[in-house]
């Protein structure tokens, strides 16, 4: 390209330089599109399926976020269930149990603001926002602690809202749960 | 042409004191929240500050840039002067007594709800009512940008618009559209919460208008940088627009699609559906376009700067360009930010890749490199090149302005480039303090001081900036001459209606804001039941 | 071309631009809203329009999950920025007299000679929700559940709003002040624990929470390891116990002594 070539000749060039260009830009795009929904559907990362309401300060009285349903239980079908609560500053469960190379549903929901569930070192991530139900699916494949912090600001005690998951071996975690209640590391 | 320099100073000058401020509170946030600083023994300090750094960053700062700077268009691009002038003294004023009316709550700590609001955290009504204030001010622009280029095409029937008329209009409709959001929000919900009228609020429909304004709010800052890339650069360094057109589709593309795109803000959120995640993601793909299109001819542009200055090779040419020239230098800073941040921003348009990044360090490292760097690098660019035709007086040192400049880059990088990291380690937002003993997050402990330390650097820029501004208004006078802007190889002669009106873009704006929000707005305004009780801070 | 044309099929600019919007517009959504609900394995709809309207966000109620029965009696107070955020004199003045059968353990004034809280000028939503919890048995206390027991509401009500209204006093048997405690001052952030005026007043005030500054520190000591204990579980979601349950019993001695060291003006002032 020259910069003395102004004529009709030039433009023409310029367009279709540019035109080439815009569609490789497209291309670019539209595969970007592409990688992301074909990669939410193989690896199982997608936004949760429905919009579900609750009432944030009724939580404590009846339905599924009563205290005595907080936990995680194993389900019939060899899966899990994860119910828990974000309030001013704390996770109900502090500490959630689950089992390894299990699928986890994980519900939860807020008890006054808005909160978020972020599971360090993994891509579980969800927020919490009162008068709805957070639902995220999970599966960890190695045992270990993993830290839980508040992802959104929740007022003054923000910096201090840290939960913990603790991954267990599949086996041991059959074996609690045959206790029939609902499981936690809290005070372990 | 530039009649109207005062109200231009003033602009500038407000915009780059309360940056100033805010720069100095976001320095110290970084340290003290760093294993250098001591813990706060009231982090609620910290919440106050972040939430008058972001409040000033987000909404005043970038408001008076692009206002200033479009008055600044305005006059000299359409070579007319400027209609409405007591109005646009009328938009500062406002501006002033709404800052003023939302800082002095927030630095009493009466409202330390963060500049996102997220309700039902309620704080001070004045707080709130301040942001609205400033949002009309600034309103009162978009209406004067308007009017001025109606006024001037009354007189220049057909002719061409001047490309950075026609983008500052963009601008600012795209402004003016995508603070509805956070109007509503703050109109319908929070202010009746935060006088007493309403006792419950929905957090989740709150979200959903606030993410209408969040993120197109980004491309408002970007485009008077945008304008800068296509009609100052080219002609600072002697080198010609490659194509008017492409500039044109680029803002245009930027008009439609920077705002039906906000709820990829909200994909971790209960209540926005995942179909509308989807589409909204879809979006959010788009508006990498005008982006890359961008890169594209501000690229030519220079090479054709490079090649006029008699550079030759494949890529030789840029050993041609005018390195010493503030403006060459600021827009290859601005572009290698640019490029890390947007690639940056195609992790965060996916949920399945947002999902492990979001609302951590990532996110502020990312909107501070493309903002804070990208765009506000460019924003020091156009003040440097305007000053003199604003005072009169030319700068004496331009060795110093590209220290700062430098200085601004590197402070950026060392910034931004741990924060992304420990983003993925991830690190949650918005904490005061973290207590770096703990083994688990011990690794995290060196990225952060990095940060602190960019921080610091950064700090220092930025009163560099204000000394050299300070100092070019008591520098020899000099006459600079018209303002001008560059020309495109191809300075068009005619342009087809479309690509010099924004009327059929505005309407594909607002069709699009139809279908992407309409019916999660509706839905959640009519469902029954979705309101929570206020929660108000600081309450005693 | 005027500014009418530009709305017309004839426009070049309108037809592609419009079309091309549409168009992905149509594709996004039909990807969005059929395509992706089905192809989720783990998902299941009853019908197109059950995914369709699912994608959209059709809010739906939360299915009442089969919850277990609790096995202990919990608080079932409903508590919100507003309750009792209104005094009137009225019922200040009922609460007066109803407060007459307070005045052995709590004091004349609302300050306790003994270990009992100081209740003068403490938030009347924290007096409230004890009491309610004391007459439901969410709270069991020998000497407190046979006093709550035949209280209605509205007497709970009146009685709070008395009680808040009083001026807050110095305690009975004031101690030197004492230097905050990191756990105080900081919490403990990598165990959960924020810190204490977060909730308890001195920095905010999260509703249910009382303020503690002069309060007998024999009385905090044994309610903090009550709650760390699980005796003690009338605190909504086990928002203290989750605190309590992670701090150190020296944790708990050093909050316990500096809370009560604590004259009441160290509480923002009520507005």
């Amino acid at each position: 390209m020259s910069a003395q070539d102004t004529g009709h000749q030039g433009a023409e060039i310029a367009r279709r330089t540019e035109r080439r260009w815009a569609t490789l830009s497209v291309i670019i795009i539209v595969a970007m599109a592409v990688i992301a929904a074909i990669a939410g559907i193989h690896r199982a990362t997608m936004p949760q399926a429905r919009v579900e309401t609750t009432d944030p300060s009724r939580l404590h009285l009846s339905g599924e976020f009563v205290e005595s349903n907080l936990g995680s239980v194993l389900e019939s079908n060899g899966a899990v269930t994860v119910r828990a609560i974000g309030q001013q500053y704390s996770f109900t469960p502090a500490c959630l149990l689950v089992p390894a190379e299990t699928p986890i549903t994980l519900r939860a929901t807020s008890a006054d603001v808005v909160h978020g569930i972020l599971i360090q070192g993994t891509n579980i991530n969800t927020m919490l926002v009162p008068g709805y139900v957070s639902e995220q699916l999970m599966r960890f494949e190695r045992t270990g602690d993993y830290l839980m912090p508040c992802q959104e600001f929740c007022s003054f005690g923000h910096e201090g809202m840290w939960g913990k998951v603790r991954v267990i071996d599949k086996a041991k975690f059959a074996e609690l749960a045959k206790s029939s209640g609902r499981l936690s590391c809290v005070g372990q | 042409m530039l009649a109207n320099r005062k109200l231009v100073l003033a602009h500038f000058w407000l915009a780059f004191a309360v940056f100033g401020v805010a720069l100095t509170l976001g320095a110290w946030q970084m340290f003290i929240r760093s294993p250098l600083g001591t813990w706060l023994s009231n982090p609620e300090l910290y919440y106050r500050s972040l939430t008058a750094h972001g409040t000033v960053m987000g909404y005043v700062f970038p408001t008076l840039v692009a206002m200033g700077f479009g008055y600044a268009i305005s006059e000299s691009a359409l070579e007319q002067r400027l209609v409405g002038v007591r109005w646009a003294w009328a938009g500062f004023w406002l501006i002033v007594g709404g800052s003023i009316m939302a800082m002095i709550p927030v630095a009493l700590g009466r409202a330390s709800v963060l500049y996102t609001f997220y309700p039902p955290l309620i704080g001070s009504p004045f707080y709130y009512v301040g942001v609205v204030l400033v949002v009309v001010g600034s309103w009162i622009w978009v209406a004067l940008m308007s009017i001025n280029l109606r006024v001037w095409k009354g007189a220049n029937p057909g002719k061409p618009v001047p490309l950075a008329m026609f983008a500052n209009v963009a601008g600012s409709y795209l402004w003016a559209w995508t603070a509805v959001g956070a109007a509503l929000e703050l109109l319908l919900q929070i202010i009746p919460v935060a006088v007493g009228l309403k006792a419950t609020i929905d957090a989740g429909l709150a979200r959903v208008f606030f993410s209408w304004t969040l993120h197109a709010i980004v491309y408002f800052w970007l485009v008077p940088t945008y304008i800068a890339y296509y009609a100052i650069v080219p002609r600072a360094i002697g080198g010609r627009v490659y194509s008017d057109t492409m500039a044109r589709i680029a803002f245009i593309l930027f008009l439609v699609v920077a705002m039906p795109i906000g709820m990829h803000h909200t994909f971790g959120d209960p209540q926005v559906g995942a179909g509308f995640k989807f589409v909204h993601s879809a979006f959010t793909a788009l508006v990498a376009l005008p982006t890359l299109l961008t890169v594209f001819t501000i690229c030519a542009s220079v090479e054709i700067a490079a090649r006029l200055r008699g550079g030759h090779g494949l890529f030789g040419w840029m050993r041609a360009l005018p390195w010493d020239n503030p403006m060459m230098l600021a827009l290859a800073f601005s572009f290698v930010m640019l490029g890390f941040g947007g690639a940056g921003g195609l992790i965060n348009m996916s949920y399945q890749l947002d999902s492990s990044i979001h609302n951590t360090q990532w996110i502020t490292g990312h909107f501070h490199l493309i903002f804070g760097g990208a765009i506000v690098i460019m924003y020091f660019a156009i003040a440097y090149d305007l000053w003199p035709h604003l005072t009169g007086r030319e700068f004496v040192d331009l060795r110093l302005i590209r220290t700062q400049l430098w200085l601004w880059f590197i402070g950026m990088i060392i910034t931004t480039f741990p924060w992304h990291w420990v983003g993925i380690l991830g690190m949650p937002r918005r904490m005061a303090y973290f207590d770096f003993a703990d083994p688990a997050i011990a690794p995290q402990a060196l990225s952060v001081t990095f940060s602190a330390i960019g921080g610091f650097t950064l700090l220092t820029s930025g009163i560099l900036f204000l000394v050299i501004l300070a100092r070019g208004m008591r520098s020899p006078a000099v006459e600079a001459g018209a303002y001008r802007f560059s020309l495109a190889v191809h300075q068009p002669a005619t342009v087809p209606l479309a690509l010099n009106t924004h009327a059929l873009w505005v309407a594909l704006m607002i069709g699009l804001t139809i279908t992407n929000y309409g019916y999660p707005i509706l839905t959640l305004a009519l469902t029954e039941g979705t309101s929570v009780p206020a929660v108000y801070v600081g309450a005693q | 071309m005027s500014a009418r044309d530009l709305f017309t099929l004839t426009n070049r600019h309108f037809k592609t631009s419009v079309g091309i919007t549409a168009a992905i517009f149509v594709v996004t959504a039909i990807v969005g809203f059929i395509v992706l609900p089905f192809a989720q394995p783990w998902v299941q709809f009853a019908n197109v329009w059950d995914a369709i309207c699912s994608a959209a966000g059709v809010p739906q109620r939360s299915a009442a999950a089969a919850a277990q029965a609790q096995d202990k009696r919990l608080s079932e107070v409903v508590l919100t920025s507003h309750t009792l955020s209104r005094p009137n004199q009225e019922a200040i003045g009922r609460g007066a007299t109803l407060a007459q059968r307070c005045a052995i353990c709590h004091g004349p004034t609302g300050i306790s000679r003994a270990d009992s809280p100081n209740l003068a000028g403490q938030y009347a939503a924290v007096i409230y929700k004890e009491l309610h919890d004391f007459r439901s048995g969410a709270r069991t206390n020998a000497v407190m559940s046979p006093f709550a027991t035949g209280l209605t509401d509205q007497e709970m009500g009146d009685l709070a709003l008395y009680y808040a209204f009083l001026p807050r006093l110095p305690a009975y048997h004031p101690t030197p002040q004492l230097p905050k405690p990191n756990i105080v001052i900081y919490g403990a952030p990598m165990r959960g624990i924020a810190p204490c005026g977060s909730c308890h007043g001195s920095l905010d005030n999260k509703v249910g929470s009382p303020w503690l500054e002069g309060q007998s520190e024999a009385y905090m000591k044994a309610q903090l390891r009550a709650f760390a204990g699980g005796d003690r579980r009338n605190d909504i979601s086990q928002q203290m116990r989750n605190i309590a349950r992670a701090m150190t019993p020296q944790e708990i001695d050093e909050a316990a002594a500096y809370y009560a060291s604590q004259p009441p003006d160290i509480v923002k002032a009520v507005d």
